[in-house]
């Protein structure tokens, strides 16, 4: 297929869809561009270094075109199934303020934002284009890039809804908020979403996001997100989309002078998920800790692709994460730490480790480091293995059969990453109870 | 005889920092061992590296006279060929670098310093094999690279011993009692008291007066803010016992 | 083979030699600032290759089916060995240079270049007198012996340093225990069956571009066949040719060690060689059979440049050695410090059972060099197991990078891959790259890699100096320890010269 051939169909629904004129004039001008850019390149090819491990087939075989009632200014009314009535449970044992998104489209009734402090603003990105439209322009002046990558190009042509969080200098929120996207359709539909986080200087929050659905929607989000001078956020993301799903994701930081962001990515779901992560550390004595685990297996093919931009001085990054392979499944990790010149006292630490549990799983891993300053500390490992048979023994000498064997050493080797994050018991417990659940259903095959 | 070390009035920082040494004055004939003591930031440390030429300070004032000649002047590869030999605090880790390849690569740049016939691999080992029972040290340290995976009390013993085959005039002991359990201190003590030589001058610098019970001071001078606040024989030691640093923190002020 | 060993992305090319003159075209917009020093000193090649009228030893510049034709017959080739060549050049011509390694390249005019021209005697200096002081000067410091100190400047060798004698010398004694050392040409005549068997069974004609550029024009080269069971008894060496290293810069090495025979080759000279060539494009192939063991060596110090980045040697190779049987091993070695740019993969294709991997290497770059190297092991066997231990020291403006693919192919039962790649940083200009790849298809493999980048300390620097060590000598002393791991598996002589090497290789970094 030509690009031309494989584009067309996404230019054509990006003319006939309806609403997007309603929208300030420079985001539209910005969705027009956006277009343009993705109908000049297509979809990446493995020919591009960062894109040669996926097999993007399931994604590019047939165009999935935005839901139709997930394009902009399309109502509530217009959802063709209609959403549930009750609200899914939350993640968190504590009060949270909730947004809730069905097939890419805020739904107030299932949502619950709380009183807010003074300084924040939360709420769906369609009601902030309308009442707040400069932080939405705030947060495209911060993500937005000539040439960036085809996935960002279409989502800022299609992205319909998502969340937004900005924080006024100093405003700490205590409770956490919770962003829940439910993808629900028996067709092949896209669900562009598009969120920001804008945290202002000296300011405090913890968002944690997930997903899951049925049937093979296509999720594609992009998050913008800026942690100003000495700003903490702590932003979890679970990825638990149907087996049939595809999901791709560009979450894109920028941290000033001494600001912290914390990230863990916990994959579950999709057949086939993307997830790119891109900080720069910009600001002397900025920190980032990634950290995450994929948990794979039938058919799944996961890319998890961390690009950290070492910019100014006395920055650090930790990052873990830790692939489980099992069936014929197929994980990828890409990351890359770059130390550009000037960036002393640099501390960066990369690990990825993966078990491979079947004969015919398979791990690509690609810790790469790029370094352009010399009073620095960069290190990275990599591993590949599987159960170490001893302790295996050790167990099952211990009177534990088998499967509880291996689920205990499986448990063991992922649940470390979690304890590495420290992200307290509350945040924590959330990634236990799906780690486990996965556990429950791949059962104890080798 | 002439002294060996002349200090006048000498002022340092670290680079761009603030002032630690403020005016030292210290005069040191061969032969003699002389204690500096004080507490934790007078500028003990300072002292030391500023002598052996450790980058990252700055003097700001004053000469420091060595054998005669300016010793600020040179570098701190030609101070060490001149005879100035500096056991250090935290003796650092050099990995892939062969303890004896080290020493006798150090101790052959010396003798071509002074116009002697460098040492061949079975010269040394003889040097080596005298020194080592001189200072009643095993030899199992000397094919470890420099330092690596040494416990506190082998880097301080690895010291001595380069010390004792460098033969220094003047050796500056920087809190090399530090870390060191009474078992050590005294294997240590004995190395530095048998290396003590009418040609050779020896400062201990340390904050605890232990270290004297075993290598005895000619001279015992108390440094504090940057400035020796008072000088004696062994018995100041000996009072700074029991009255503290703090008595003469508060005399000198 | 049930892969594709070409991998688009990673084709990994490996090679290094000389030969005629090429030229640059200078219609890039942006115009690196070695192009202009690539432009004069292609011309100057020319000066050398060519005179007014073109002799008959002589191809005509650019590549075409005639030139490789013209090749062939030059060489008295058998009719395989030029159909050989034609379907390398038959692929070459579809492909096109790779780009994806960290190198900034000046554009190669490939058409530009001449691709055959005989040794000439008279081409180089006529004595040391009219050799670059600098060059001397080096040679002194490495301790080279004055007599080969000519024959590296390439004063007509036969005068000097009768290599040629030295080389019979040990040739006979090879040949009572039926070891074949000799250039590829003579192989080609003498030992046609054992060459035809093996050439491209390791690096096919269309591996990569630079291999299928070798496949079509290479002049000539060594190689080298030791018999079932025999233990070579000394390192063989292309020190001994040194007549013969002369005749190409698209190099070709045959190496095969037949079951249970044990054979270790040195490749290179510690010194800087003179060579009026940009461009090296070798190939080497390594064969060991059951139970054989191939060590091969390279001391890399091809022109790096000055340090404006003017001239050096553009060094492409590919070498790749198969583990054709069980209990096979292959080590690598190399120390890399000169070229202005360097691009070796030197690999294993670990194909039998228990077959063992090795790649042992120390790259520098100092002023404006880049290289861009490291290794592929490929497990394909079961019980394959593989090391990889790569230093990288960058200094200057230079830019280093290690690049590493690790594969475990779906029957590779109970491999174990270990690598370590250190990089150490001189100065603030310099940069220092880690790319490994590692694929995993067997979940009982056991892959382990680590990576650190650090500078040397200055309280390293300090302590050493305290003792009485000048600078430069505290340097290379910290640097010759990080590399420890590397030279220890060099041969004895040759750790030597390499330490030395390294060195000189750092001068003018710190002060």
């Amino acid at each position: 297929m030509t690009i031309s051939e494989q584009v067309a169909p996404f230019v054509r629904a990006f003319r006939t869809a309806p609403g997007i004129s309603d929208e300030p004039e420079w985001l539209c001008a910005h969705r027009d561009a956006s277009i343009r850019h993705f109908a000049a390149t297509g979809f990446p090819t493995r020919s591009a270094e960062s894109w040669r491990f996926t097999d993007l087939r399931p994604l590019t075989a047939s165009p999935i075109l935005p839901a139709p009632d997930a394009v902009p200014n399309a109502s509530e009314r217009a959802l063709a199934d209609p959403p549930p009535s009750d609200p899914p449970p939350s993640e968190l044992s504590v009060p949270t303020h909730r947004i809730i998104l069905v097939n890419g489209r805020f739904i107030p009734r299932l949502s619950r934002i709380g009183a807010l402090p003074p300084g924040v603003w939360l709420g769906s990105t369609a009601d902030t284009v309308k009442a707040r439209p400069g932080l939405i322009a705030a947060a495209f002046d911060a993500s937005e890039i000539v040439g960036s990558q085809p996935f960002a190009a279409l989502n800022a042509a299609f992205f319909a809804d998502g969340f937004v969080l900005a924080l006024e200098p100093g405003a700490v929120l205590e409770t956490p908020i919770e962003v829940i996207h439910l993808g629900r359709t028996d067709t092949p539909v896209a669900f562009h979403l598009r969120n920001a986080i804008i945290a202002g200087s000296g300011s405090r929050a913890t968002v944690i996001e997930s997903t899951e659905g049925s049937g093979p929607g296509w999720t594609n989000a992009v998050t913008a997100i800026t942690v100003d001078a000495d700003a903490s956020l702590r932003h979890i993301r679970i990825q638990n989309d149907g087996s049939e799903a595809i999901h791709t994701a560009l979450t894109r930081a920028t941290l000033a002078r001494g600001a912290r962001y914390e990230n863990f990515a916990l994959t579950l779901g999709a057949r086939l998920s993307r997830q790119d992560i891109q900080v720069a550390l910009s600001g002397e004595g900025a920190s980032v800790a990634l950290n995450g685990a994929y948990l794979l297996r039938g058919e799944q093919e996961a890319t998890f692709a961390p690009h950290v931009d070492h910019q100014a001085p006395g920055c650090r990054t930790d990052e873990v994460l830790k692939g489980v392979m099992q069936d014929h499944a197929h994980g990828v990790f890409l990351g890359t730490i770059a130390v550009r010149p000037g960036a002393d006292q640099t501390d960066a630490r990369q690990l990825n480790r993966n078990l491979l549990l079947s004969p015919w799983a398979h791990v690509d891993t690609k810790p790469e480091l790029e370094i352009l300053a010399d009073d620095v500390k960069c290190s990275h490992g990599a591993t590949v293995g599987s159960l170490d048979e001893a302790a295996l023994f050790y167990l099952q000498a211990r009177g534990l059969d088998e499967t509880t064997a291996r689920h205990m050493l499986i448990e063991a080797f992922a649940a470390d990453v979690i304890d590495t994050a420290a992200l307290g018991d509350i945040l924590s417990a959330p990634l236990r109870r799906h780690l486990r659940d996965w556990l429950g259903q791949v059962g104890g095959a080798a | 005889m002439s002294n060996l070390l002349e200090i006048h009035d000498l002022r340092a920082r670290t680079l761009g920092g603030r002032d630690i040494l403020k005016g030292i004055n210290l005069t040191i004939a061969p032969g003699e061992v002389h204690a500096i003591m004080g507490p934790n930031g007078a500028g003990k440390s300072t002292l030391s590296s500023v002598l052996a030429g450790k980058p990252g300070y700055e003097v700001t004032g004053g000469s420091v006279l060595y054998q005669g000649r300016d010793l600020l002047a040179l570098p701190a590869d030609a101070r060490a060929r001149e005879g100035i030999f500096l056991a250090f605090q935290y003796p650092v880790e050099i990995p892939g670098v062969n303890n004896t390849y080290f020493l006798r690569a150090a101790l052959n740049a010396g003798r071509r310093h002074r116009g002697e016939p460098e040492l061949d691999a079975a010269q040394f080992l003889k040097a080596v094999k005298e020194k080592l029972k001189l200072l009643d040290i095993s030899s199992d340290l000397l094919q470890r690279p420099v330092n690596v995976g040494f416990s506190g009390g082998e880097k301080k013993r690895n010291e001595i011993f380069q010390m004792a085959m460098l033969e220094p005039r003047l050796a500056v002991l920087d809190e090399t009692d530090s870390g060191l359990d009474i078992d050590a201190l005294r294997v240590v003590s004995n190395g530095v008291n048998r290396l003590r030589d009418p040609q050779r001058a020896i400062v201990m610098i340390t904050h605890y007066q232990r270290l004297l019970d075993y290598i005895v001071p000619d001279h015992v001078h108390v440094l504090s803010d940057g400035r020796i606040v008072a000088s004696g024989d062994k018995t100041l030691a000996a009072t700074l016992e029991q009255t503290g640093y703090a008595h003469l923190d508060s005399a000198a002020a | 083979m049930g892969f594709d060993l070409a991998m688009p992305d990673l084709a990994m090319p490996e090679a290094a030699t000389p030969n005629p003159a090429v030229t640059v075209s200078a219609d890039s917009a942006e115009t690196p600032d070695t192009l202009e020093s690539f432009v004069s000193a292609a011309n100057e090649g020319y000066k050398y290759g060519f005179v007014t009228d073109i002799e008959a030893d002589e191809a005509e510049p650019g590549l075409t089916e005639d030139t490789v034709r013209f090749i062939s017959a030059k060489k008295g080739e058998p009719e395989w060995l030029l159909s050989w060549r034609l379907k390398a050049f038959q692929r070459w011509q579809q492909m096109s240079d790779p780009q994806w390694a960290k190198l900034k390249i000046a554009p190669i005019d490939f058409q530009g270049a001449c691709y055959y021209s005989a040794p000439k005697q008279n081409a180089g200096p006529k004595s040391l007198d009219e050799v670059d002081p600098e060059l001397l000067k080096t040679y002194e410091k490495l301790g080279i012996p004055l007599g080969e100190r000519a024959a590296l400047a390439g004063v007509a060798v036969d005068a000097v340093f009768d290599s040629v004698s030295v080389a019979t010398t040990y040739k006979e004694k090879l040949g009572e225990l039926g070891i074949i050392f000799c250039s590829f040409g003579e192989a080609v005549r003498e030992h046609g069956d054992l060459v035809r068997k093996y050439l491209g069974s390791v690096v096919p004609q269309g591996d990569n571009f630079f291999a299928a550029l070798n496949s079509a024009v290479f002049s000539d080269g060594s190689f080298v066949y030791v018999p079932p069971g025999v233990r070579c008894p000394m390192e063989l060496s292309t020190y001994f040719r040194i007549n013969a290293a002369k005749t190409g810069q698209f190099e070709r090495t045959l190496l095969i060690a037949d079951k249970g025979s044990h054979v270790s080759y040195l490749e290179g000279c510690t010194a800087p060689q003179r060579d009026e060539n940009q461009l090296h494009a070798a190939v080497v192939e390594l064969i060991a059979l059951e139970d054989a063991e191939i060590k091969y060596s390279t001391v890399q110090n091809w022109y790096p440049g000055d340090a404006e980045g003017r001239g050096g040697i553009y060094n492409f190779v590919t070498k790749r050695g198969a583990c054709r049987g069980d209990r096979a091993k292959i080590s690598w070695a190399q120390v890399e410090t000169g070229s202005a740019i360097t691009w070796k993969y030197p690999s294993c294709l670990l194909e039998g059972d228990h077959s063992v991997g090795a790649f042992y290497s120390v790259a520098i770059t100092n002023n404006r060099q880049q290289a861009d190297t490291g290794t592929k092991m490929i497990h394909i066997g079961r019980n394959t197991s593989s090391t990889v231990i790569s230093k990288g020291i960058s200094a200057g403006r230079g830019q280093n990078t290690y690049r590493g693919q690790i594969k475990v192919m779906p029957k590779a039962e109970d491999a174990r891959n270990f690598t370590q790649c250190d990089s150490l940083l001189i100065g603030k200009s310099c940069g220092a790259h880690t790319v490994p790849y590692i694929d995993v298809r067997n979940p009982t493999a056991r892959v382990e890699h680590e990576a650190t980048t650090s500078k040397i300390s200055e309280d390293q620097m300090f302590y050493c100096q305290q003792r009485g060590l000048p600078q430069e000598d505290a340097l290379s002393l910290i640097v010759n320890g990080f590399c420890k791991e590397v030279l220890k598996e060099l041969p004895m002589e040759f750790a030597v010269e390499a330490q030395k090497l390294l060195a000189v290789s750092l001068e003018g970094s710190v002060g």
